[in-house]
């Protein structure tokens, strides 16, 4: 454009104090109306108030302005609202361009002078960028209205169910053989007290029941294409083996000679290469523990209804879905040998342990006894693999308090006499929780307050436990009988989910939320949303929570819609000047770039609904053909020459 | 019969190859050769400064200069040629961007002397620099011009008009832009003529061979790499500079597997070709380890300025002489 043709309304916010406290807003408005091509600069209290919006409005009508400038807060807040007011007045609201004076400038400066100069550089620099900017039209995306849910815990669970409710379509996978993750393995849900099998039970029955619901178990993710509104998901489902004619008679299980460790117990007792996870598992029939699993076709011939066959090979399940949710859910982290004495004794276990041995249905038959003997004195230490051990998260785990506390009162009440010692560094019983520690105080459970990680020493029938009081600073040692190491949340096999979906994670290496305040629940990549302790450690509630929250903004996205409409934010390609060189085919991480045709011509061309606008292309593209729509270089390039005055 | 085209042919610090090319281009075409009438050019015919001098001005139709401007006397004399003609042509990586004479800005002038006039190995005398007076054993005095402090492409000291790239063009380059000159629709001022408006990918035989992703592990150097000629040189690690360089060479070099050096410069959106050449070897460049990525680049890239200006440095944003040592 060039500049007798160009009117750009300039607008400057106080934001009530924020801004304008720091930033003389007044001089930089008169500032911005001294440039040429600016034909209004105004200041206001609030601009994105609803008076504020309408003189944006107003302007563009009356002045016929082709520009807008507004210097604000981040983009992030208020950048979709000042798009809708110059959308709405009539003008292409890629014509417009917001400046943060807030957070890059006000918040971060205390100099007035030079706070304010650097607001005038940035509003400089912003409207010699729009003299630049061109008029865009958002792209359409068809959608389907179906949504994969990755993992069938109970974050996913309450996402299946709420989505399914609402009628869409629903695909709830999971890589385990049953549903019901996590939970599944405790007993004890603080407050309550509810069995995680049961609690889950009705969720699952629910949905399961449900005609627009599809369950694949042993089935995981290898690959994602596409984008919001229409993803082409590839799924991998191993073998399970045995069909529903399953009667659960369990003869096969009988008949099978290979004996491993039962996780679904703790690793407490042992379990057959053909097992029933447990009682209530869904889908109700045995399963087959592929690693264990010889072959030898034993439980075939005890089978009487003829429902294993071990010939069948793993299928792979294409799905179209308009959204997917990642509830894939945490690992407990599992001590090193010997950290806190683990696995030198039997008498040193783990949170998951405990659960199992006070588990009415468990190996004990809930009565809570270690190698036949009822143990008096219990150490309990908290944070292993969270805050304190080999390898930690520095996230609190949450849960674990509440359980702590649950799970002492709980034992009181089966062996009145127990001495019980809490070693902890906080304690969160958060909400209606403290109740819980209120209670486990006056049942005289005592708790010791540690800065220095505690040390466990196996002596003999005893267990010497090492800790440096912290409140009243003495070293204490405290002969045990059993020490329960109350186990943190590590990240489940978040490497390979980021990879598959193309996220990425926190430092703890849980996958990261697109904003822990702001987007909740959502990824930065449209359409996947996160639910659950996948995106960091979270009790039974937060994740039921979290899960319906993931849900209802999948729902937003696609419920009742055809097509969705995108920022057409994307690369682009120049056809005249591509080469065909590839070089941008190979740099996609979205697999958004393609070759076609001109005449003879080989070129490369860009999806604009699979590309996130990432701009990796275009950094790439040797001949400056591939473009980005709202960063092309002569638009940056302004703006540098706007700041520094300098030819480039 | 028309009046013929009035023609200026003149090199600066040039090696001569742009010559030959023009001679080789037209030697054989009788019909442009009739059309032109050559007004100057001292490398094949006697004319002097005072021929030129005597002109009107403008009254050279077309002035071709070939060669980086390395001396006060190319500067007097592109002067000259500038007011004498109508339209200049910048002719040669050279002429249009320094080409690799350019290199040498790399480094302070007088350490470029020094080089040259006391330390190459194959001086008979050694330190015996130009002076700009000097007496001959005859005791005639001769005066030599001055060597600039840096080389400057054409455009840096006068106006051109258009530019011919290449080193040396192709003669089929130089038709084309005769071609695009003589049919009297004259592109926009400050164009290349004669040449590819896209990349040299386009025109390369290899190109085809390329698999859809190209990514590399390796930067590999020609002089110990068995290449294979049928594959596309970069998927063999080659940087070859194909995919950032301006086409209209019919690819002469990846054709007989030999990668393309970049002697047809920059494309028109390019700001800085350089940058974007190693920016493209960057991104294809698939590694994440830290120490891998230095290995590679140790052992495939020993010299960057040399493989990515290696005919572009004086027209590029890297404008500061360096003292020997700083570049390292």
């Amino acid at each position: 454009m060039r500049d007798k043709d160009v009117r750009i309304g300039v607008y400057i916010c106080h934001c009530g104090t924020n801004i304008a406290g720091i930033v003389d807003v007044e001089e930089v408005a008169r500032y911005a109306s001294s440039i040429p091509g600016v034909v209004v600069a105004r200041h206001y209290t609030f601009m994105c108030s609803e008076t504020g919006q309408n003189m944006i409005k107003d302007d563009i009508k009356n002045l016929k302005l082709n520009g807008v400038v507004v210097a604000a807060c981040s983009p992030a807040l208020h950048e979709v609202t000042f798009k809708n007011a110059v959308k709405e007045a009539g003008l292409n609201p890629y014509l417009f361009e917001m400046v943060n004076i807030r957070e890059h400038c006000s918040w971060t400066h205390t100099d007035r002078r030079l706070a304010t100069e650097k607001a005038k550089d940035l509003v400089r620099m912003a409207i010699a960028k729009v003299k630049e900017l061109e008029p865009l039209e958002e792209v359409k995306a068809e959608v389907v209205n179906s949504v994969l849910v990755v993992g069938s815990g109970v974050a996913g669970l309450s996402a299946a169910l709420t989505l399914a409710r609402a009628g869409l379509t629903v695909y709830i996978i999971d890589k385990r053989p049953v549903l019901g993750g996590f939970v599944t393995r405790l007993v004890n849900i603080a407050p309550i007290g509810i069995r995680g099998r049961e609690f889950v039970k009705p969720m699952i029955d629910e949905l399961v029941e449900m005609p627009n619901v599809k369950v694949l178990t042993n089935a995981e993710v290898i690959s994602v294409e596409g984008g919001v509104g229409n993803f082409k998901v590839r799924i991998r489902q191993r073998p399970t083996y045995i069909s529903d004619l399953c009667t659960l008679c369990g003869y096969c299980e009988k008949a099978c000679p290979i004996e491993v460790p039962n996780e679904y117990e703790g690793k407490l007792t042992m379990r057959k290469a053909i097992y029933l996870p447990f009682k209530e598992a869904y889908p109700p029939k045995y399963v087959i523990d592929e690693n264990a699993c010889t072959k030898c076709g034993k439980c075939i011939d005890a089978c009487p209804v003829k429902a294993i066959d071990l010939s069948v090979k793993e299928r792979y399940i294409d799905l179209n879905v308009g959204a997917i949710i990642i509830a894939v859910g945490h690992e407990p982290y599992e001590p090193d040998k010997g950290e806190f004495g683990y696995g030198l004794t039997r008498r040193v276990i783990t949170s998951l342990q405990l659960e199992r041995l006070l588990d009415e249905e468990g190996p004990t038959g809930g009565r809570f006894i270690i190698d036949g003997k009822v143990p008096k004195t219990i150490v309990f230490i908290s944070c292993v693999g969270s805050l304190i051990g080999n390898k930690t998260t520095n996230a609190c785990s949450r849960r674990c308090c509440s359980t702590i506390t649950y799970d002492t009162l709980k034992i009181l009440s089966k062996n009145p006499d127990s001495h019980i010692y809490i070693l902890y560094r906080d304690i969160r019983t958060y909400g209606f929780e403290e109740e819980l520690y209120w209670k486990a105080l006056e049942n005289g459970v005592v708790f010791v307050k540690f800065e220095e990680p505690p040390k466990v020493e196996v002596m003999g029938d005893k267990i010497m436990v090492y800790v440096r009081e912290a409140t009243i600073n003495k070293n204490i040692v405290i002969p045990a009988d059993l020490v329960v190491l109350f186990v943190g949340m590590t990240p489940s096999n978040a490497g390979e989910i980021v990879r598959i979906f193309k996220l990425s994670r926190t430092a703890d290496g849980f996958i990261r939320e697109a904003h822990l305040k702001l987007r909740p629940a959502e990824t930065p990549t449209e359409g996947i949303f996160l639910a659950g302790a996948a995106a960091g450690p979270k009790g039974v509630m937060e994740s039921v929570i979290h899960g319906a929250a993931a849900a209802s903004k999948a729902l937003a996205l696609l419920l009742n819609k055809k097509y969705i409409l995108r920022e057409p934010l994307v690369a682009k390609v120049d056809e005249e000047l591509c080469s065909g060189c590839l070089i941008c085919v190979g740099m996609c991480p979205f697999n958004a770039i393609s070759v076609k045709y001109v005449g003879e011509r080989r070129v490369a061309t860009v999806n604009p609904l699979l590309c996130m606008g990432c701009g990796t292309c275009a950094a790439a593209c040797p001949s400056g053909a591939m473009e980005h729509n709202g960063f092309k270089d002569k638009q940056i390039l302004a703006q540098v020459r706007a700041f520094a005055g300098v030819v480039v | 019969m028309s009046p013929k085209v009035r023609v200026a042919l003149y090199w600066l610090a040039s090696c001569g190859g742009c010559e030959e090319s023009q001679v080789d281009a037209i030697s054989d075409k009788i019909d442009i050769i009739s059309n032109l009438e050559i007004v100057f050019w001292p490398v094949a015919m006697d004319f002097k400064k005072e021929d030129v001098e005597k002109l009107p001005d403008e009254s050279i139709d077309v002035a071709v200069i070939n060669g980086g401007v390395r001396l006060k006397e190319h500067v007097e004399m592109v002067k000259l040629l500038r007011r004498k003609s109508k339209i200049v042509i910048a002719y040669g990586s050279c002429a249009s961007w320094g080409g690799i004479p350019g290199l040498a800005n790399l480094y302070d002038i007088n350490e470029v002397l020094s080089r040259v006039y006391s330390e190459v190995p194959t001086l008979q005398e050694k330190g015996v620099m130009p002076r700009p007076k000097s007496v001959t054993n005859e005791g005639m005095e001769i005066e030599l011009t001055e060597v600039l402090p840096m080389l400057l492409p054409l455009d840096a000291v006068i106006d051109v008009d258009y530019y011919i790239p290449g080193c040396p063009p192709t003669p089929e380059t130089f038709l084309k832009a005769l071609e695009t000159l003589l049919s009297g629709n004259l592109p926009p001022r400050k164009s290349v003529i004669g040449a590819s408006t896209r990349a040299l990918c386009e025109e390369c035989p290899l190109n085809k061979t390329k698999p859809d992703k190209v990514l590399i592990k390796e930067i590999r150097r020609i002089y110990n790499t068995k290449i294979d000629p049928s594959k596309c040189l970069l998927v063999q690690g080659i940087p070859c500079l194909g995919p950032v360089t301006r086409g209209g060479c019919n690819a002469k070099c990846p054709r007989v597997g030999s990668p393309c050096i970049g002697c047809y410069g920059p494309l028109d959106k390019h700001i800085d070709y350089g940058a974007k050449a190693i920016s493209f070897i960057a991104s294809i460049l698939d590694l994440n380890d830290e120490n891998e990525i230095k290995k590679a680049l140790d052992n495939g890239i020993p010299d960057p300025a040399g493989l990515v200006h290696k005919f572009t440095l004086p027209a590029s944003r890297l404008k500061v002489n360096l003292k020997r040592g700083e570049h390292k």
